[in-house]
């Protein structure tokens, strides 16, 4: 068996753009849709964490109900941001992205069914969170439980579209794609760093929506910003053991990428270290003082910087795993340079629509987390 | 056999088919839905009708929770789906249109966020204001489509692409423009037929009697519209890729029928409703749903089913050889996999070269690298039930495979292995139904001869050669189909007994009587 030349040829069609540019778009869009995923797995996780609560039931139902009600945004959020970076692991890794995906086919296929059940049951507990609170509950744990299960088939395939040397064995004992990737050292440190992110980032969505609340509602506003700053805290630190697990379960030539064989790997590194100490101690400088502005500025700003760190050292130890099979240099590049320019133009555009869109709506003033006016026209509330 | 393929057991096509028309039927109803949103809601605005006004705004609810959760996953689905079953056009698609596709992303954010807050905004946002995000929905929604029709028809004519690599040729292809008018009437027609749905479950008979009136106004002509550009999108197509859905290539040719025959009875249904507006029920409005559903995916069958043995026309084949080699293929083109062989170019094979006790065994992967992109071995166009009922024994299932692209119009792409991989693939085959020359020789009424060895290329008409130009003299006639090679060189050696022969001839004869030939000749000059 000839397994050491399983990667599939590159098609003949060229890069219709630099490398570089291709990259930084995969990289770019792929930072904003782990954003918008955190903040809806994580958020999930953290309305679910609310029926712990011990404290004051009353509040907790609140709490659960206000995140439920996010949840249907962030999720379409979520998928809208991945596409384009499902886009671009297409155009740069496609023989990796596809081959892998096909020896898991049918796991991988299941994403879209887990995903549509997950989506109609966030839909279900937005709306019925506010009466039957145990089944919308109910339903809250199958759609998160679905949805971390989306993320642990994403994790197999990613790990495996990076190890072309397990690839022949799978493939050649069936073909029917019913393979995982769980022989992987790495598959669960790298799959729970993903998920302890989310519930962090699930807890600084709590933050925001004290800090929303600030003006009007402040008891209530403190007890979102305590519940999510903690959330926060804890979560972040369970990241630094789960996070040195992974890096100690990287074959040694990729963990020292991260601990001085390469300057830009150790520098985003350190980013990641001292950003996520920075962010627990002011985070929980923020909850003792109940400074928002710090809870609700500060600390989504030192994380914003650590997501993009990691967005990048995800990115080199990619390219890290497939070196030997991928050298990107002997990509012929023929830049489309109309359609390239129309897309820039279009984005842009795109970008300002969007905002407008949300401005017009009265996102930036406070109106649309106001109490509704008048019914639109006089149609009938449901 | 760059790629690995998944073998699915009930036919990779038929996963693809299911992914690909629930998405289309939900997507084109996304963009029509969306302009019929903000028309009724002006309409009732401008009629002061609040009772309108209220169902349009449980309809937003049922228009976000059809489009906006099971549209955009199953449009994911389709780019999943089509990466795990034809990687190989994927990624040239992906990599021919990358700035297209990545614009299409840019309206598809804007068209999800539009939706979303014309949804939450009913109670929220002045009327104008309302009414400004679903137009921004329209548009952006209609752009997507705009996008999209430019790569999925490029697959169908790919045009003058395949000459220079320009990306607007390939965008701008021959059936670009009817195909964008043709889909257009499909979306408002579909925006008429799911608000029948809402509508049907209202309790207020006048009320739904206004909806199903008003929704009529947008099926009624679209679906009239429909076959003039039908016709405008099928004489963009190249005749002879028109063809296979004119009787040539089974399956198109069926599914055409069911297109225009559904299109009819969605068009009757669609009159029905304004007999009794007020009565309609919850049933009759699935079933337009239904049977448009029905004419759409029977639609799609066809156009993906055409542009056979081509997934991109000119291109690239079904099984994901292509046509002409190009600087970069990767030794996947045709003429070099004819070459070098199937087994010896292939990745993803664990047999890479044939001996005695391995043939089955080389036959089952030579099957899985070039036939299981579109067949399977017994379900969906599976081989096995073919095989036995055309009744094919070892020696004719080697002989078709090295015509097999002669077969429905060229339907197939050419068989791309050495006699030695032929003869392995036949055996295998043969081994899933075997046929025994004796019961393949047991044919011999002239009828079923021609249908189990010549149908597959030839049809019953004054036009197809055959009938044009056998012998009159029926012993000459038999026995020059004795070697079919001598009467052209591309037959396939088909091996007939003198009883078979002379009832072939004579059926054939039989036909002939009622065939006006020179009427025939004059229609092809």
């Amino acid at each position: 068996m000839l397994q050491t030349n399983l990667v599939p040829s590159l098609d003949p069609n060229p890069l219709p753009a630099p490398y570089w540019l291709l990259k930084a778009l995969l990289i770019a869009t792929f930072t904003f849709h782990i954003v918008a995923m955190n903040l809806m797995l994580g958020g999930g996780v953290v309305a679910l964490l609310t029926r712990w609560r011990a404290k004051d039931r009353e509040v907790s139902k609140r709490m659960f109900h206000d995140i439920a009600k996010k949840i249907p945004i962030l999720l379409p959020a979520t998928i809208s941001l991945g596409i384009a970076p499902l886009l671009f692991v297409q155009v740069l890794y496609g023989q990796f992205f596809y081959t892998s995906s096909i020896l898991m086919a049918w796991p991988w296929f299941l994403v879209l069914v887990l995903l549509t059940v997950a989506y109609y049951g966030f839909y279900y507990v937005s709306y019925e969170s506010g009466q039957d609170t145990r089944r919308a509950g109910a339903v809250m744990y199958l759609s998160v439980l679905l949805v971390f299960l989306i993320g642990f088939l994403f994790t197999n395939n990613i790990t495996l579209s990076q190890t072309p040397a397990r690839w022949g064995a799978k493939y050649f004992a069936s073909a029917g794609g019913w393979h995982l990737n769980l022989s992987e050292p790495t598959l669960i440190p790298r799959y729970l760093h993903f998920f302890v992110a989310a519930v962090a980032v699930g807890g600084l969505l709590l933050v925001f929506m004290a800090w929303a609340n600030w003006k009007r509602d402040r008891v209530y506003a403190g007890q979102l910003l305590s519940f999510g700053g903690k959330t926060f805290l804890y979560a972040t630190m369970t990241q630094f053991v789960v996070g040195i697990v992974f890096l100690f379960t990287l074959p040694l030539d990729k963990r020292m990428l991260f601990m001085g064989s390469d300057p830009v790997a150790t520098g985003l590194f350190l980013v990641g270290v001292v950003g996520g100490l920075a962010s627990i101690f002011l985070m929980s400088h923020a909850v003792q003082q109940e400074n928002i502005r710090l809870a609700g500025i500060g600390v989504p700003a030192i994380t914003a910087c650590v997501i993009v760190a990691m967005s990048i050292m995800r990115d080199i130890l990619r390219d890290a795993y497939l070196k030997p099979y991928y050298d990107p240099s002997k990509i012929p590049v023929q830049t489309q340079t109309s359609v390239l320019a129309l897309f820039l133009g279009l984005f842009v555009c795109g970008v300002v629509v969007w905002v407008v869109m949300l401005w017009r709506y009265g996102m930036f003033d406070g109106k649309a987390a106001a109490a509704p006016k008048s019914p639109a026209g006089g149609a009938q509330p449901e | 056999m760059n790629y690995p393929v998944w073998d699915v057991s009930f036919g990779a096509g038929l996963l693809i088919a299911m992914v690909a028309t629930l998405h289309v039927f939900v997507s084109h109803f996304a963009v029509g839905g969306g302009l019929f949103l903000v028309l009724t809601e002006h309409r009732a605005r401008r009629r002061g009708d609040t009772e309108l006004l209220a169902w349009l705004k449980r309809h937003t609810r049922f228009f976000v929770l059809v489009t906006v959760v099971f549209g955009a996953i199953s449009g994911v689905g389709i780019w999943f789906t089509i990466g795990l079953i034809s990687p190989t056009a994927t990624s040239d698609l992906i990599h021919i249109f990358v700035w297209g596709w990545a614009i299409e992303w840019i309206f598809f954010c804007l068209e999800i966020a539009s939706a979303l807050l014309y949804y939450y905004g009913w109670d929220k946002l002045s009327p104008a204001r309302h009414m400004e995000f679903g137009w921004i929905y329209f548009i952006s929604s209609y752009l997507s489509l705009v996008i999209i029709n430019g790569i999925i028809t490029f697959m169908l004519t790919s045009g003058a692409w395949p000459e220079n690599h320009n990306f607007w040729r390939g965008f701008f292809n021959p059936t670009y423009l009817p195909s964008l008018v043709f889909r257009t009437a499909i979306c408002l027609a579909l925006a008429g037929v799911y608000a029948l749905i809402t509508a049907s479950v209202q309790k207020d008979k006048a009320l739904r009697a206004r909806i199903v009136r008003w929704s009529a106004l947008w099926t009624i002509p679209s679906l009239a519209v429909l076959p003039a550009c039908g016709w405008w999108y099928i004489r963009s197509i190249p005749p002879y890729v028109w063809q296979n859905a004119r009787g040539m290539m089974p399956t198109a040719s069926r599914f055409a029928g069911f297109a225009w025959v559904l299109l009819i009875v969605v068009f009757v249904l669609a009159l029905l409703t304004l007999v009794r507006p007020a009565k309609i029920h919850l049933a009759f409005s699935l079933l337009v749903a239904v049977v448009a559903f029905g004419a759409m995916a029977s639609f799609e069958f066809v156009r993906e089913s055409i542009r056979l043995p081509y997934v991109i026309s000119n291109y690239l084949y079904a099984n994901s050889l292509y046509a002409a080699t190009i600087p970069g293929d990767g030794g996947f083109s045709l003429a070099e996999v004819q070459a070098a062989g199937i087994l010896p170019s292939a990745k993803w094979v664990s047999i890479h070269s044939i001996t005695p006790t391995n043939q089955l065994a080389a036959g089952q992967q030579i099957f899985r690298v070039s036939c299981e992109s579109c067949h399977t071995e017994n379900s969906y166009r599976g081989l096995a039930p073919a095989i036995v009922q055309h009744q094919w024994d070892l020696a004719k299932i080697t002989v078709l495979i090295g015509g097999i692209n002669f077969m429905h119009n060229g339907v197939m792409p050419p068989f791309a292995g050495s006699s030695e991989e032929r003869a392995a693939l036949a055996a295998y085959l043969h081994s899933l139904a075997p046929v025994s020359t004796q019961a393949t020789e047991s044919i011999t009424d002239g009828k079923a001869v021609f249908q189990h060895n010549c149908m597959m290329c030839h049809e019953v008409s004054a036009t197809d050669p055959l009938f044009v130009n056998l012998d009159k003299d029926p012993k000459t006639a038999a026995d020059s189909l004795k070697d079919l090679t001598t009467i052209f060189p591309l037959m396939p050696d088909l091996k007939l007994t003198a009883e078979q022969r002379t009832n072939l001839v004579g059926w054939i004869n039989t036909q002939r009587r009622g065939m006006n030939f020179s009427a025939a000749a004059q229609g092809g000059n």
